[in-house]
Protein backbone atom coordinates (compact mmCIF):
# COMPACT_ATOMS: atom_id res chain seq x y z
CA UNK A 1 0.00 0.00 0.00
CA UNK A 2 1.29 3.45 -0.89
CA UNK A 3 1.93 5.99 1.88
CA UNK A 4 2.87 9.65 1.67
CA UNK A 5 6.49 10.37 2.59
CA UNK A 6 5.72 12.58 5.56
CA UNK A 7 6.73 12.57 9.23
CA UNK A 8 3.99 11.31 11.56
CA UNK A 9 4.26 14.29 13.90
CA UNK A 10 3.23 17.73 12.57
CA UNK A 11 3.78 16.98 8.86
CA UNK A 12 2.56 20.41 7.74
CA UNK A 13 4.76 22.32 10.19
CA UNK A 14 7.81 20.38 9.09
CA UNK A 15 7.03 20.91 5.41
CA UNK A 16 6.37 24.63 5.79
CA UNK A 17 9.67 25.02 7.66
CA UNK A 18 11.39 23.26 4.77
CA UNK A 19 9.56 25.47 2.28
CA UNK A 20 10.74 28.62 4.03
CA UNK A 21 14.33 27.37 4.09
CA UNK A 22 14.09 26.60 0.38
CA UNK A 23 13.09 30.18 -0.44
CA UNK A 24 15.04 32.30 2.05
CA UNK A 25 15.12 35.36 -0.19
CA UNK A 26 11.37 35.40 -0.74
CA UNK A 27 9.47 34.39 2.40
CA UNK A 28 9.69 34.65 6.18
CA UNK A 29 8.42 31.85 8.43
CA UNK A 30 6.28 32.46 11.52
CA UNK A 31 5.88 29.34 13.66
CA UNK A 32 3.46 30.15 16.49
CA UNK A 33 0.97 30.42 14.97
CA UNK A 34 2.08 29.04 11.62
CA UNK A 35 2.10 31.35 8.58
CA UNK A 36 4.51 32.76 5.98
CA UNK A 37 4.93 36.36 4.87
CA UNK A 38 6.55 38.04 1.88
CA UNK A 39 9.99 39.56 2.40
CA UNK A 40 9.77 41.96 -0.53
CA UNK A 41 6.57 43.86 -1.27
CA UNK A 42 5.51 46.84 -3.39
CA UNK A 43 5.21 50.01 -1.27
CA UNK A 44 2.37 51.16 -3.56
CA UNK A 45 0.11 48.46 -2.13
CA UNK A 46 -2.50 49.96 0.25
CA UNK A 47 -3.99 46.76 1.73
CA UNK A 48 -2.28 43.51 2.67
CA UNK A 49 -3.47 40.38 0.84
CA UNK A 50 -3.83 37.17 2.87
CA UNK A 51 -4.97 33.78 1.70
CA UNK A 52 -4.85 30.28 3.11
CA UNK A 53 -6.62 26.99 3.52
CA UNK A 54 -6.03 23.33 4.09
CA UNK A 55 -2.65 21.83 3.16
CA UNK A 56 -2.21 19.24 0.42
CA UNK A 57 -2.71 21.78 -2.38
CA UNK A 58 0.88 23.00 -2.66
CA UNK A 59 2.18 25.26 -4.12
CA UNK A 60 -1.13 26.94 -3.15
CA UNK A 61 -1.03 29.21 -1.12
CA UNK A 62 2.46 29.72 0.30
CA UNK A 63 4.07 29.31 -3.14
CA UNK A 64 2.35 32.51 -4.24
CA UNK A 65 3.65 34.64 -1.39
CA UNK A 66 5.97 37.35 -2.63
CA UNK A 67 6.14 40.53 -4.61
CA UNK A 68 3.15 40.94 -6.89
CA UNK A 69 0.93 38.32 -5.22
CA UNK A 70 0.19 37.45 -1.57
CA UNK A 71 1.56 39.25 1.48
CA UNK A 72 0.87 36.22 3.67
CA UNK A 73 -0.37 32.64 3.45
CA UNK A 74 -1.87 30.55 6.24
CA UNK A 75 -1.65 26.76 5.97
CA UNK A 76 -4.11 24.54 7.82
CA UNK A 77 -3.60 20.85 8.48
CA UNK A 78 -4.02 18.51 5.50
CA UNK A 79 -7.41 19.23 3.92
CA UNK A 80 -8.49 21.19 7.04
CA UNK A 81 -9.09 24.89 7.51
CA UNK A 82 -6.43 26.97 9.29
CA UNK A 83 -7.25 28.11 12.83
CA UNK A 84 -8.65 31.64 13.14
CA UNK A 85 -5.63 32.63 15.24
CA UNK A 86 -3.29 31.92 12.31
CA UNK A 87 -5.40 34.09 10.00
CA UNK A 88 -5.69 36.81 12.66
CA UNK A 89 -1.96 36.99 13.41
CA UNK A 90 -0.94 36.77 9.73
CA UNK A 91 -3.39 39.56 8.89
CA UNK A 92 -2.07 41.76 11.69
CA UNK A 93 1.47 41.14 10.47
CA UNK A 94 0.80 42.33 6.90
CA UNK A 95 -2.10 44.81 7.28
CA UNK A 96 -1.40 48.17 5.64
CA UNK A 97 -2.97 51.61 6.00
CA UNK A 98 -6.27 50.49 4.46
CA UNK A 99 -6.32 47.11 6.19
CA UNK A 100 -6.32 43.64 4.73
CA UNK A 101 -7.97 41.64 1.95
CA UNK A 102 -8.77 37.96 2.56
CA UNK A 103 -8.93 35.58 -0.41
CA UNK A 104 -10.98 32.59 0.78
CA UNK A 105 -11.88 29.40 -1.06
CA UNK A 106 -15.55 28.57 -0.57
CA UNK A 107 -15.55 25.87 2.13
CA UNK A 108 -17.54 26.12 5.36
CA UNK A 109 -14.50 25.78 7.65
CA UNK A 110 -12.45 28.36 5.75
CA UNK A 111 -15.35 30.81 5.67
CA UNK A 112 -15.90 30.50 9.42
CA UNK A 113 -12.25 30.70 10.46
CA UNK A 114 -11.44 33.64 8.16
CA UNK A 115 -14.72 35.20 9.37
CA UNK A 116 -13.79 34.88 13.04
CA UNK A 117 -10.39 36.40 12.29
CA UNK A 118 -12.09 39.26 10.42
CA UNK A 119 -14.32 40.00 13.43
CA UNK A 120 -11.25 40.13 15.68
CA UNK A 121 -9.37 42.38 13.25
CA UNK A 122 -12.31 44.79 13.02
CA UNK A 123 -12.48 44.90 16.81
CA UNK A 124 -8.80 45.99 16.66
CA UNK A 125 -9.70 48.74 14.18
CA UNK A 126 -8.28 46.98 11.10
CA UNK A 127 -10.55 47.03 8.03
CA UNK A 128 -11.11 43.63 6.36
CA UNK A 129 -12.76 42.67 3.09
CA UNK A 130 -13.24 39.16 1.76
CA UNK A 131 -13.11 37.74 -1.75
CA UNK A 132 -14.77 34.32 -1.97
CA UNK A 133 -13.49 32.01 -4.73
CA UNK A 134 -16.24 29.67 -5.98
CA UNK A 135 -15.35 28.39 -9.43
CA UNK A 136 -16.05 24.62 -9.32
CA UNK A 137 -18.89 23.79 -11.71
CA UNK A 138 -19.29 20.28 -10.29
CA UNK A 139 -20.83 21.74 -7.14
CA UNK A 140 -23.27 24.07 -8.84
CA UNK A 141 -26.68 23.25 -7.40
CA UNK A 142 -29.79 25.14 -6.42
CA UNK A 143 -30.49 22.53 -3.74
CA UNK A 144 -27.80 23.48 -1.22
CA UNK A 145 -26.99 26.80 0.43
CA UNK A 146 -23.25 26.14 0.39
CA UNK A 147 -22.58 27.11 -3.26
CA UNK A 148 -19.75 26.14 -5.58
CA UNK A 149 -16.41 25.07 -4.10
CA UNK A 150 -13.28 27.15 -4.61
CA UNK A 151 -10.55 25.40 -6.62
CA UNK A 152 -8.08 26.27 -9.42
CA UNK A 153 -9.31 29.81 -10.02
CA UNK A 154 -7.71 30.78 -6.71
CA UNK A 155 -4.30 31.08 -8.41
CA UNK A 156 -5.64 33.36 -11.13
CA UNK A 157 -7.54 35.49 -8.60
CA UNK A 158 -4.44 35.79 -6.38
CA UNK A 159 -2.32 36.95 -9.35
CA UNK A 160 -4.89 39.44 -10.66
CA UNK A 161 -5.53 40.88 -7.20
CA UNK A 162 -1.81 41.12 -6.48
CA UNK A 163 -1.28 43.06 -9.70
CA UNK A 164 -4.28 45.29 -9.01
CA UNK A 165 -3.12 45.96 -5.44
CA UNK A 166 0.34 47.00 -6.65
CA UNK A 167 -1.26 49.52 -8.98
CA UNK A 168 -2.36 51.34 -5.81
CA UNK A 169 -6.08 50.55 -5.73
CA UNK A 170 -8.06 50.99 -2.52
CA UNK A 171 -9.26 48.05 -0.38
CA UNK A 172 -12.90 48.50 -1.45
CA UNK A 173 -11.90 48.61 -5.12
CA UNK A 174 -9.85 45.43 -4.70
CA UNK A 175 -12.74 43.63 -3.00
CA UNK A 176 -15.12 44.59 -5.81
CA UNK A 177 -12.61 43.57 -8.46
CA UNK A 178 -11.90 40.27 -6.70
CA UNK A 179 -15.60 39.47 -6.67
CA UNK A 180 -15.71 40.25 -10.40
CA UNK A 181 -12.67 38.01 -11.07
CA UNK A 182 -14.41 35.13 -9.25
CA UNK A 183 -17.70 35.69 -11.07
CA UNK A 184 -15.77 35.45 -14.35
CA UNK A 185 -13.99 32.16 -13.44
CA UNK A 186 -15.18 28.55 -13.71
CA UNK A 187 -13.45 25.16 -13.41
CA UNK A 188 -14.06 21.46 -13.83
CA UNK A 189 -11.81 18.57 -12.75
CA UNK A 190 -11.42 14.87 -13.58
CA UNK A 191 -9.47 12.11 -11.86
CA UNK A 192 -8.38 8.68 -12.95
CA UNK A 193 -6.98 7.69 -9.55
CA UNK A 194 -7.69 9.00 -6.03
CA UNK A 195 -5.05 10.62 -3.85
CA UNK A 196 -3.27 8.63 -1.15
CA UNK A 197 -5.18 8.81 2.13
CA UNK A 198 -2.90 10.82 4.45
CA UNK A 199 -4.18 9.02 7.56
CA UNK A 200 -4.25 5.36 6.55
CA UNK A 201 -2.34 5.13 3.24
CA UNK A 202 -3.66 3.53 0.10
CA UNK A 203 -6.06 5.14 -2.33
CA UNK A 204 -8.71 7.33 -0.68
CA UNK A 205 -11.34 5.86 -3.00
CA UNK A 206 -11.22 3.19 -5.67
CA UNK A 207 -11.88 3.61 -9.37
CA UNK A 208 -11.94 0.80 -11.90
CA UNK A 209 -9.49 0.95 -14.76
CA UNK A 210 -12.05 2.11 -17.30
CA UNK A 211 -13.55 4.79 -15.03
CA UNK A 212 -12.88 8.48 -14.45
CA UNK A 213 -14.37 10.65 -11.74
CA UNK A 214 -15.90 13.65 -13.54
CA UNK A 215 -16.27 16.72 -11.32
CA UNK A 216 -13.93 15.58 -8.55
CA UNK A 217 -13.04 17.97 -5.69
CA UNK A 218 -9.57 18.91 -4.43
CA UNK A 219 -9.98 17.15 -1.07
CA UNK A 220 -10.78 13.79 -2.58
CA UNK A 221 -14.51 14.47 -2.42
CA UNK A 222 -15.93 12.06 -4.93
CA UNK A 223 -17.71 13.48 -7.94
CA UNK A 224 -21.43 13.24 -8.50
CA UNK A 225 -20.66 11.12 -11.56
CA UNK A 226 -18.26 8.29 -12.26
CA UNK A 227 -18.13 7.83 -16.02
CA UNK A 228 -16.54 5.38 -18.42
CA UNK A 229 -13.28 6.94 -19.60
CA UNK A 230 -13.99 8.75 -22.88
CA UNK A 231 -11.29 9.11 -25.54
CA UNK A 232 -8.77 11.90 -24.71
CA UNK A 233 -10.09 14.24 -27.40
CA UNK A 234 -13.70 13.80 -26.31
CA UNK A 235 -12.96 14.29 -22.60
CA UNK A 236 -10.92 17.47 -23.10
CA UNK A 237 -13.45 18.92 -25.52
CA UNK A 238 -16.32 18.17 -23.15
CA UNK A 239 -14.54 19.88 -20.24
CA UNK A 240 -13.61 22.90 -22.35
CA UNK A 241 -17.18 23.27 -23.58
CA UNK A 242 -18.63 22.93 -20.09
CA UNK A 243 -16.40 25.68 -18.69
CA UNK A 244 -16.95 27.97 -21.69
CA UNK A 245 -20.72 27.56 -21.53
CA UNK A 246 -20.69 28.65 -17.88
CA UNK A 247 -18.57 31.76 -18.48
CA UNK A 248 -19.84 35.22 -19.20
CA UNK A 249 -18.86 36.89 -22.47
CA UNK A 250 -15.36 35.79 -23.60
CA UNK A 251 -14.80 38.33 -26.37
CA UNK A 252 -11.95 39.99 -24.46
CA UNK A 253 -10.24 36.61 -24.16
CA UNK A 254 -9.64 34.15 -21.38
CA UNK A 255 -6.82 33.27 -19.02
CA UNK A 256 -6.53 29.49 -19.11
CA UNK A 257 -5.18 27.30 -16.30
CA UNK A 258 -4.47 23.63 -17.05
CA UNK A 259 -3.80 22.33 -13.56
CA UNK A 260 -2.39 18.98 -12.46
CA UNK A 261 -4.04 17.37 -9.43
CA UNK A 262 -0.76 16.04 -8.05
CA UNK A 263 0.39 12.93 -9.91
CA UNK A 264 -0.27 14.05 -13.46
CA UNK A 265 2.83 14.45 -15.62
CA UNK A 266 3.86 17.49 -17.63
CA UNK A 267 3.68 15.25 -20.68
CA UNK A 268 -0.04 14.86 -19.99
CA UNK A 269 -0.71 18.47 -18.93
CA UNK A 270 0.88 19.95 -22.05
CA UNK A 271 -1.06 17.49 -24.22
CA UNK A 272 -4.27 18.56 -22.47
CA UNK A 273 -3.27 22.19 -22.97
CA UNK A 274 -2.63 21.69 -26.68
CA UNK A 275 -5.96 19.97 -27.13
CA UNK A 276 -7.87 22.70 -25.23
CA UNK A 277 -6.13 25.40 -27.27
CA UNK A 278 -7.25 23.59 -30.42
CA UNK A 279 -10.87 23.60 -29.18
CA UNK A 280 -10.69 27.26 -28.15
CA UNK A 281 -9.14 28.25 -31.51
CA UNK A 282 -11.93 26.39 -33.27
CA UNK A 283 -14.51 28.28 -31.23
CA UNK A 284 -12.78 31.62 -31.77
CA UNK A 285 -12.01 32.22 -28.09
CA UNK A 286 -8.80 34.24 -27.70
CA UNK A 287 -6.41 33.03 -24.98
CA UNK A 288 -4.63 36.08 -23.53
CA UNK A 289 -2.77 34.26 -20.76
CA UNK A 290 -2.10 30.68 -19.77
CA UNK A 291 -0.63 28.65 -16.96
CA UNK A 292 0.15 24.94 -17.31
CA UNK A 293 1.39 22.93 -14.34
CA UNK A 294 0.61 21.60 -10.89
CA UNK A 295 -0.73 24.63 -9.05
CA UNK A 296 -3.74 23.44 -7.00
CA UNK A 297 -3.40 19.68 -6.53
CA UNK A 298 -5.27 17.29 -4.24
CA UNK A 299 -2.16 15.68 -2.71
CA UNK A 300 -1.11 13.05 -5.29
CA UNK A 301 -4.38 12.56 -7.13
CA UNK A 302 -4.02 11.58 -10.76
CA UNK A 303 -6.10 13.96 -12.83
CA UNK A 304 -6.34 17.54 -13.97
CA UNK A 305 -8.61 20.55 -13.86
CA UNK A 306 -9.41 23.21 -16.43
CA UNK A 307 -10.06 26.77 -15.29
CA UNK A 308 -10.87 29.79 -17.40
CA UNK A 309 -11.32 33.40 -16.40
CA UNK A 310 -13.19 35.58 -18.89
CA UNK A 311 -11.09 38.74 -18.96
CA UNK A 312 -12.35 42.32 -19.11
CA UNK A 313 -10.63 45.44 -20.48
CA UNK A 314 -7.95 46.54 -18.02
CA UNK A 315 -7.42 43.18 -16.35
CA UNK A 316 -4.62 41.77 -18.55
CA UNK A 317 -2.05 44.22 -17.24
CA UNK A 318 -2.51 42.77 -13.74
CA UNK A 319 -2.06 39.23 -15.04
CA UNK A 320 1.18 40.24 -16.78
CA UNK A 321 2.44 42.48 -13.96
CA UNK A 322 5.82 41.58 -12.47
CA UNK A 323 5.83 38.98 -9.70
CA UNK A 324 8.51 37.19 -7.74
CA UNK A 325 7.24 34.24 -5.71
CA UNK A 326 8.42 30.66 -5.14
CA UNK A 327 5.88 29.09 -7.52
CA UNK A 328 4.27 31.52 -9.94
CA UNK A 329 6.02 31.60 -13.34
CA UNK A 330 6.77 35.15 -14.40
CA UNK A 331 4.23 36.30 -16.96
CA UNK A 332 6.50 39.12 -18.11
CA UNK A 333 8.81 36.71 -19.90
CA UNK A 334 5.79 34.96 -21.41
CA UNK A 335 4.80 38.29 -22.90
CA UNK A 336 8.29 38.93 -24.32
CA UNK A 337 8.41 35.51 -25.92
CA UNK A 338 5.14 35.82 -27.80
CA UNK B 1 -24.80 44.84 42.11
CA UNK B 2 -21.49 43.50 40.92
CA UNK B 3 -21.49 40.13 39.21
CA UNK B 4 -18.33 38.17 39.90
CA UNK B 5 -17.26 37.27 36.34
CA UNK B 6 -14.71 34.75 37.50
CA UNK B 7 -17.35 32.90 39.53
CA UNK B 8 -19.63 32.77 36.48
CA UNK B 9 -16.87 31.18 34.40
CA UNK B 10 -15.80 28.75 37.12
CA UNK B 11 -19.41 27.63 37.50
CA UNK B 12 -19.71 27.37 33.70
CA UNK B 13 -16.61 25.14 33.77
CA UNK B 14 -18.22 22.89 36.40
CA UNK B 15 -21.38 22.72 34.29
CA UNK B 16 -19.31 21.74 31.22
CA UNK B 17 -17.79 18.88 33.21
CA UNK B 18 -21.21 17.71 34.44
CA UNK B 19 -22.71 17.93 30.95
CA UNK B 20 -19.64 16.60 29.13
CA UNK B 21 -20.97 13.11 28.55
CA UNK B 22 -24.35 14.35 27.35
CA UNK B 23 -22.84 17.04 25.07
CA UNK B 24 -20.46 14.49 23.57
CA UNK B 25 -23.32 12.06 22.97
CA UNK B 26 -25.39 14.80 21.33
CA UNK B 27 -22.49 15.78 19.09
CA UNK B 28 -21.87 12.17 18.13
CA UNK B 29 -25.40 12.16 16.77
CA UNK B 30 -25.29 15.49 14.95
CA UNK B 31 -21.62 16.45 14.50
CA UNK B 32 -18.12 15.07 14.80
CA UNK B 33 -18.32 14.36 18.52
CA UNK B 34 -15.74 16.86 19.77
CA UNK B 35 -17.97 19.66 21.09
CA UNK B 36 -18.11 18.37 24.68
CA UNK B 37 -14.32 18.06 24.69
CA UNK B 38 -13.77 21.50 23.17
CA UNK B 39 -16.12 23.28 25.58
CA UNK B 40 -14.64 21.54 28.63
CA UNK B 41 -11.08 22.15 27.42
CA UNK B 42 -11.78 25.83 26.74
CA UNK B 43 -13.26 26.32 30.20
CA UNK B 44 -10.51 24.35 31.94
CA UNK B 45 -7.93 26.53 30.16
CA UNK B 46 -9.94 29.58 31.20
CA UNK B 47 -9.94 28.51 34.84
CA UNK B 48 -6.17 27.92 34.67
CA UNK B 49 -5.69 31.38 33.10
CA UNK B 50 -7.85 32.95 35.83
CA UNK B 51 -5.78 31.23 38.50
CA UNK B 52 -2.62 32.58 36.85
CA UNK B 53 -3.88 36.16 36.40
CA UNK B 54 -6.68 36.79 38.92
CA UNK B 55 -6.82 40.54 38.30
CA UNK B 56 -7.60 40.39 34.56
CA UNK B 57 -11.27 40.84 33.59
CA UNK B 58 -12.41 37.20 33.58
CA UNK B 59 -14.72 37.30 30.57
CA UNK B 60 -11.96 38.90 28.48
CA UNK B 61 -9.57 36.13 29.54
CA UNK B 62 -12.15 33.50 28.58
CA UNK B 63 -12.73 35.20 25.21
CA UNK B 64 -9.02 35.11 24.35
CA UNK B 65 -8.70 31.48 25.42
CA UNK B 66 -11.68 30.36 23.32
CA UNK B 67 -10.54 32.36 20.28
CA UNK B 68 -6.87 31.39 20.41
CA UNK B 69 -6.66 27.94 21.96
CA UNK B 70 -9.83 26.00 21.20
CA UNK B 71 -10.10 23.98 17.99
CA UNK B 72 -13.14 23.31 15.85
CA UNK B 73 -15.49 26.15 14.98
CA UNK B 74 -17.98 26.24 17.88
CA UNK B 75 -15.31 27.06 20.48
CA UNK B 76 -13.93 30.12 18.66
CA UNK B 77 -17.50 31.27 17.97
CA UNK B 78 -18.14 31.18 21.74
CA UNK B 79 -14.90 33.19 21.97
CA UNK B 80 -16.45 35.88 19.77
CA UNK B 81 -19.45 36.01 22.13
CA UNK B 82 -17.29 36.27 25.26
CA UNK B 83 -15.04 38.93 23.68
CA UNK B 84 -18.05 41.05 22.74
CA UNK B 85 -19.44 40.71 26.29
CA UNK B 86 -16.09 41.73 27.78
CA UNK B 87 -15.84 44.81 25.54
CA UNK B 88 -19.40 45.80 26.40
CA UNK B 89 -18.87 45.29 30.15
CA UNK B 90 -15.82 47.55 29.94
CA UNK B 91 -17.84 50.29 28.22
CA UNK B 92 -21.28 50.21 29.85
CA UNK B 93 -21.69 51.90 33.23
CA UNK B 94 -24.67 49.62 34.00
CA UNK B 95 -23.73 45.98 34.39
CA UNK B 96 -27.05 44.59 33.12
CA UNK B 97 -26.75 46.77 30.01
CA UNK B 98 -23.19 45.52 29.65
CA UNK B 99 -24.30 41.89 29.53
CA UNK B 100 -27.33 42.62 27.35
CA UNK B 101 -25.45 44.68 24.77
CA UNK B 102 -22.51 42.30 24.82
CA UNK B 103 -24.75 39.31 24.07
CA UNK B 104 -26.45 41.32 21.32
CA UNK B 105 -23.11 42.27 19.72
CA UNK B 106 -21.66 38.79 20.16
CA UNK B 107 -24.70 37.14 18.61
CA UNK B 108 -24.50 39.56 15.67
CA UNK B 109 -20.84 38.62 15.13
CA UNK B 110 -21.64 34.90 15.33
CA UNK B 111 -24.42 35.33 12.78
CA UNK B 112 -22.17 37.32 10.44
CA UNK B 113 -19.49 34.67 10.59
CA UNK B 114 -21.61 31.53 10.60
CA UNK B 115 -24.31 32.96 8.34
CA UNK B 116 -26.87 31.18 10.52
CA UNK B 117 -30.45 32.28 11.13
CA UNK B 118 -32.76 31.25 13.96
CA UNK B 119 -34.20 27.83 13.12
CA UNK B 120 -30.97 26.57 11.51
CA UNK B 121 -30.32 24.31 14.52
CA UNK B 122 -27.19 26.08 15.78
CA UNK B 123 -26.13 27.97 18.92
CA UNK B 124 -28.03 30.95 17.49
CA UNK B 125 -31.23 29.21 18.61
CA UNK B 126 -30.18 29.55 22.26
CA UNK B 127 -28.66 33.01 21.89
CA UNK B 128 -31.59 34.76 20.23
CA UNK B 129 -34.08 34.15 23.10
CA UNK B 130 -31.36 34.96 25.66
CA UNK B 131 -30.58 38.23 23.90
CA UNK B 132 -34.27 39.12 23.62
CA UNK B 133 -34.78 38.53 27.35
CA UNK B 134 -31.71 40.54 28.37
CA UNK B 135 -32.30 43.43 25.96
CA UNK B 136 -35.95 43.44 27.09
CA UNK B 137 -34.77 44.05 30.65
CA UNK B 138 -35.79 40.66 32.03
CA UNK B 139 -33.92 38.93 34.84
CA UNK B 140 -30.81 36.84 34.17
CA UNK B 141 -32.81 33.79 35.31
CA UNK B 142 -35.41 34.49 32.61
CA UNK B 143 -32.63 34.79 30.04
CA UNK B 144 -31.24 31.46 31.22
CA UNK B 145 -34.66 29.77 30.97
CA UNK B 146 -35.13 31.27 27.50
CA UNK B 147 -31.71 30.04 26.35
CA UNK B 148 -32.31 26.53 27.74
CA UNK B 149 -35.77 26.40 26.15
CA UNK B 150 -34.34 27.62 22.82
CA UNK B 151 -31.69 24.91 22.97
CA UNK B 152 -34.24 22.22 23.86
CA UNK B 153 -36.45 23.30 20.95
CA UNK B 154 -33.65 22.53 18.46
CA UNK B 155 -34.57 18.87 18.95
CA UNK B 156 -37.49 19.50 16.62
CA UNK B 157 -35.65 21.11 13.69
CA UNK B 158 -33.60 19.72 10.84
CA UNK B 159 -30.17 21.23 10.34
CA UNK B 160 -29.51 23.49 7.36
CA UNK B 161 -26.08 24.71 8.48
CA UNK B 162 -23.08 23.07 10.01
CA UNK B 163 -22.06 19.46 9.81
CA UNK B 164 -25.49 18.22 10.96
CA UNK B 165 -26.94 19.52 7.67
CA UNK B 166 -25.44 16.48 5.92
CA UNK B 167 -27.48 13.93 7.85
CA UNK B 168 -30.98 15.41 7.75
CA UNK B 169 -33.69 13.71 9.78
CA UNK B 170 -31.30 11.58 11.83
CA UNK B 171 -30.81 14.46 14.29
CA UNK B 172 -34.53 14.88 15.02
CA UNK B 173 -35.36 14.30 18.67
CA UNK B 174 -32.00 15.40 20.07
CA UNK B 175 -31.09 19.03 20.76
CA UNK B 176 -28.12 20.77 19.14
CA UNK B 177 -25.00 20.43 21.31
CA UNK B 178 -23.73 23.94 20.51
CA UNK B 179 -27.02 25.56 21.52
CA UNK B 180 -27.12 23.43 24.68
CA UNK B 181 -23.53 24.24 25.60
CA UNK B 182 -23.91 27.99 25.13
CA UNK B 183 -27.20 28.00 27.12
CA UNK B 184 -25.20 26.80 30.13
CA UNK B 185 -23.30 30.12 30.13
CA UNK B 186 -26.59 31.88 30.91
CA UNK B 187 -27.44 29.25 33.52
CA UNK B 188 -24.12 29.96 35.28
CA UNK B 189 -24.60 33.73 34.97
CA UNK B 190 -28.08 33.53 36.52
CA UNK B 191 -26.86 31.26 39.33
CA UNK B 192 -24.20 33.80 40.29
CA UNK B 193 -26.21 36.99 39.69
CA UNK B 194 -29.55 35.81 41.11
CA UNK B 195 -28.81 32.98 43.55
CA UNK B 196 -32.43 32.99 44.76
CA UNK B 197 -33.79 31.94 41.34
CA UNK B 198 -34.95 28.34 40.83
CA UNK B 199 -33.30 26.98 37.68
CA UNK B 200 -32.66 23.28 38.13
CA UNK B 201 -29.36 21.42 38.04
CA UNK B 202 -27.20 20.79 34.97
CA UNK B 203 -27.72 17.02 35.15
CA UNK B 204 -31.49 17.48 34.80
CA UNK B 205 -31.28 20.32 32.27
CA UNK B 206 -28.88 18.48 29.94
CA UNK B 207 -29.83 14.78 30.16
CA UNK B 208 -28.06 12.06 28.22
CA UNK B 209 -29.84 11.50 24.92
CA UNK B 210 -32.39 8.70 25.21
CA UNK B 211 -32.99 9.23 28.94
CA UNK B 212 -35.87 11.15 30.51
CA UNK B 213 -34.90 13.76 33.07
Amino acid sequence: MNHLFLPEAEPVDVSVRGFARAHPGLVALHEDPLFVTALDTDPARRAGIVSGGGSGHEPLHAGYVGRGMLDAAVPGRIFASPHNRQVYEASRAVARDEGVLHIVKNYTGDRINFGIAAERLRADGIAVRRVLVDDDLATESDLTATGRRGTGATVIVEKLLGGAADSGLALDELAALGTAFCAASRSVAVAGRAQTSPSRGGEAFALREEEVEYGVGIHGERAARTITRPPFEELTERMTAQVLDALPDTRDGVVLLVNGLGATTQLELYAVHERIRYVLDKRGVPVVGQLVGTHVPALDMSGFSVTMTAMRPGWLGWWQAPSRTPAFPSQESQELNR
Amino acid sequence: MTIDQARVLRLYAEAAHTAHEALTALDQISGDGDFGDNLREGLDLTVAALDASPYEPAVAVAGSVFLDQVGGTSGPLIGLLLSAISRSLAEEPDERDGWANGVREGLAAIQRVGEAEPGDRTMVDALVPARDALVGGEKFADAARAALAGAAATAHIRARRGRASYIGDRVLGTPDPGATGVALLFWALARVAEPEAVLGEVGELVPLPGTTP
